[in-house]
């Protein structure tokens, strides 16, 4: 992202519920574990994502979109790689 | 716990196991942190002094405290603090603010304010148009400097006599210039506000500063608006024998606005905020000796109480006190205290996550306020609002708040840039407007301390601090544009939406 680019992001109303694509590989932190499934919520917007490690949660992984519902705005995605970690 | 909720599990019982066992339970382990926030309030909000050494002394005696409530033999106790202290987050701040303040301080002897004075002058701005002037400057200046107490500090003593004198209404000017103390904390890429909330929120600064712009260009213009019409509103105070105080207003020091320049431009272009000062403090040290606008001494000076050939050269003098001194010692000594104090609440923040208090909290917050992204980012401006209400020097607020910041927003993964500036925003524009903020207290201290602007040009020279509270409008606009673009989602970034650069790069 250019210096200029960084100035004119963000000067937009976002959505509290996010939409992807199958296909696109996001950056996203894992927030929960429940029930064996490992979530990554973005705003109100769910992401199961399939094969992360045991402790992925608080952890920042890129994941695989596979799937996802604009209405429920829910989707399912596949595990890349770890890249980092909470800031805290 | 159901997945319906986005997937706030179980997860800290298995993973995050409190690892200090205390009397009372893992709430017992807030005990140190909490008796800092009850220090901090009592010293700085009840008996208004603004003094960090202070706030030192009440994290040494919650700490220990705290000990007394740890079971065993209190190694893991101890432990825990060195492992806080040693945290990077800590580090990148101590380090970045060293460079910062001997910056700000070689461009105060070097005649950065005389300049700015000068140019409003040239400039012809008079009694009406003083304090949207000096907003404006204020907030350059803090911008460049990167400290709001130190741009208070110079246009209080500088600024404010000088524009009273010509007809200015005294509590409009301060607020004016609290204004443009509170912009430039928040803005300027060196100020230790903006260092603090992009490392703690794992964003580089260049990247916070550009984002957080529109924020501070929506809340500027309408304060500047602001300024200029209630200017013509409010009348001045009568004074009588006006001092010469302008003729120490000369045109050099404008050069200045290069050295300031050279920073922000090279900390937003993403280098290293190090090199970035770095190459500031070079451009400034030469155009102080080039252009005569300070000695070497006035940069760097030993001082010996024994004459010695070495007095010959121009940075060794003979004194009564042996001693060093200059900008660059002065300028980073200033920080020791708030380097201290950040050490400290880092280890008791550590202590608070070993022991379970810190999880406690976070899962109180997100199970039963912030339920969506809106609730998250509503009690996270109002969180960093009160937090900066009871804590008045606002760095200390905001590093105290930070780790909170940091988790509520990973939890519905809201964009570090984002985070950082919903941090900073209240943290600067806060510790401004009531009138126990440390920020109100240092200008304050200028008109009614020894030698003060009171004693020496009469009661009209002294403001009330609970007057300004109205009209620090840069502080209040950038507070409503907060909690506006918190429920409107103006500005909101979320993980996925960009990479922040490397915190490393910070």
């Amino acid at each position: 992202m250019s210096r200029f680019e960084k100035f004119l992001a963000g000067w937009s109303f976002r959505g509290s519920t996010p939409d992807y694509e199958p296909g696109d590989v996001i950056e996203v932190m894992v927030t929960g574990d429940a029930g064996g499934e490992t979530v990554a919520r973005i705003g109100d917007s769910t992401l199961r994502i399939e094969g992360a490690p045991d402790d992925a949660v608080d952890t920042r992984v890129r994941v695989a979109v596979e799937t996802w519902d604009e209405t429920t705005h829910r989707g399912t995605g596949t595990y890349r790689e770890t890249v980092g970690e909470s800031a805290f | 716990m159901p997945v319906t909720d986005g997937g706030f599990g179980d997860e800290s019982a298995s993973t995050n196991e409190p690892r200090i066992s205390f009397y009372g339970g893992k709430w017992a382990s807030t005990v140190p942190i909490a008796f800092f926030i009850v220090w901090a309030i009592v010293q700085s909000g009840v008996l208004g002094i603004g003094d960090t050494n202070g706030l030192v002394v009440g994290a040494l005696v919650g700490t220990i405290l705290g000990m007394f409530f740890a079971r065993g033999d209190w190694k893991a106790y101890a432990d825990t603090i060195f492992e806080g202290m040693t945290q990077r987050v800590a580090a990148t701040a101590i380090v970045a603010w060293l460079w910062a303040g001997m910056f700000a301080e070689t461009l105060q002897v070097g005649g950065f304010v005389g300049g700015l004075i000068f140019a409003a002058d040239a400039l012809n701005v008079g009694a009406t148009t003083f304090p949207a002037a000096a907003f404006v400057l204020c907030g350059l200046l803090a911008t460049g400097i990167g400290t709001g107490y130190g741009a208070t500090v110079a246009f209080v003593t500088l600024f404010f006599p000088a524009g009273v004198l010509i007809g200015a209404n005294p509590v409009l000017l301060f607020a004016a210039i609290l204004s443009g103390a509170v912009f430039g904390d928040n803005l300027a890429p060196v100020s230790d506000t903006t260092i603090v909330s992009a490392v703690t929120q794992d964003a580089d600064i260049g990247g916070v500063v550009a984002s957080r712009f529109k924020y501070a260009i929506i809340a500027a213009v309408p304060a500047f608006a602001a300024y200029l019409i209630m200017g013509s509103v409010l009348s001045g105070a009568s004074l009588e024998g006006a001092a010469a105080l302008r003729e120490s207003a000369t045109a050099p020091g404008l050069v200045h606005l290069i050295s300031m320049g050279v920073v922000i431009a090279t900390a937003v272009a993403g280098r290293h905020i190090v090199e970035a000062i770095s190459w500031g403090l070079i451009v400034a040290i030469a155009f102080n000796l080039a252009f005569g606008l300070s000695s070497v001494a006035d940069i760097l000076v030993f001082t010996t109480t024994d004459p010695t050939p070495a007095a010959a050269l121009p940075f060794v003098q003979v004194g009564e006190t042996a001693g060093v001194g200059g900008s660059l010692y002065s300028g980073a000594i200033g920080f020791f205290p708030l380097i201290v104090l950040t050490l400290l609440i880092v280890a008791m923040a550590q202590i608070m996550i070993r022991g379970g208090g810190f999880e406690a909290i976070l899962e109180f917050l997100l199970d039963s306020v912030a339920t969506t992204v809106r609730r998250a980012e509503l009690t996270m401006v109002l969180g960093t609002a009160a937090i900066n209400g009871m804590i008045t020097i606002n760095t200390a607020a905001e590093i105290a708040i930070a780790p909170y910041i940091a988790r509520i927003g990973e939890k519905f993964n809201i964009n570090g840039y984002r985070r950082a500036n919903i941090l900073d925003a209240n943290t600067s524009a806060l510790g401004y407007i009531f009138p126990w903020a440390g920020g109100v207290l240092v200008g304050y201290q200028v008109m009614v301390g020894p030698d003060g602007l009171g004693e020496q040009y009469g009661p009209e020279m002294v403001v009330n601090p609970i007057e300004v509270v109205p009209y620090v409008f840069h502080g209040w606009f950038l507070v409503i544009v907060f909690l506006l673009a918190a429920v409107t989602g103006f500005g909101r970034e979320y993980i996925p939406d960009r990479i922040s650069e490397e915190v490393s790069r910070a």
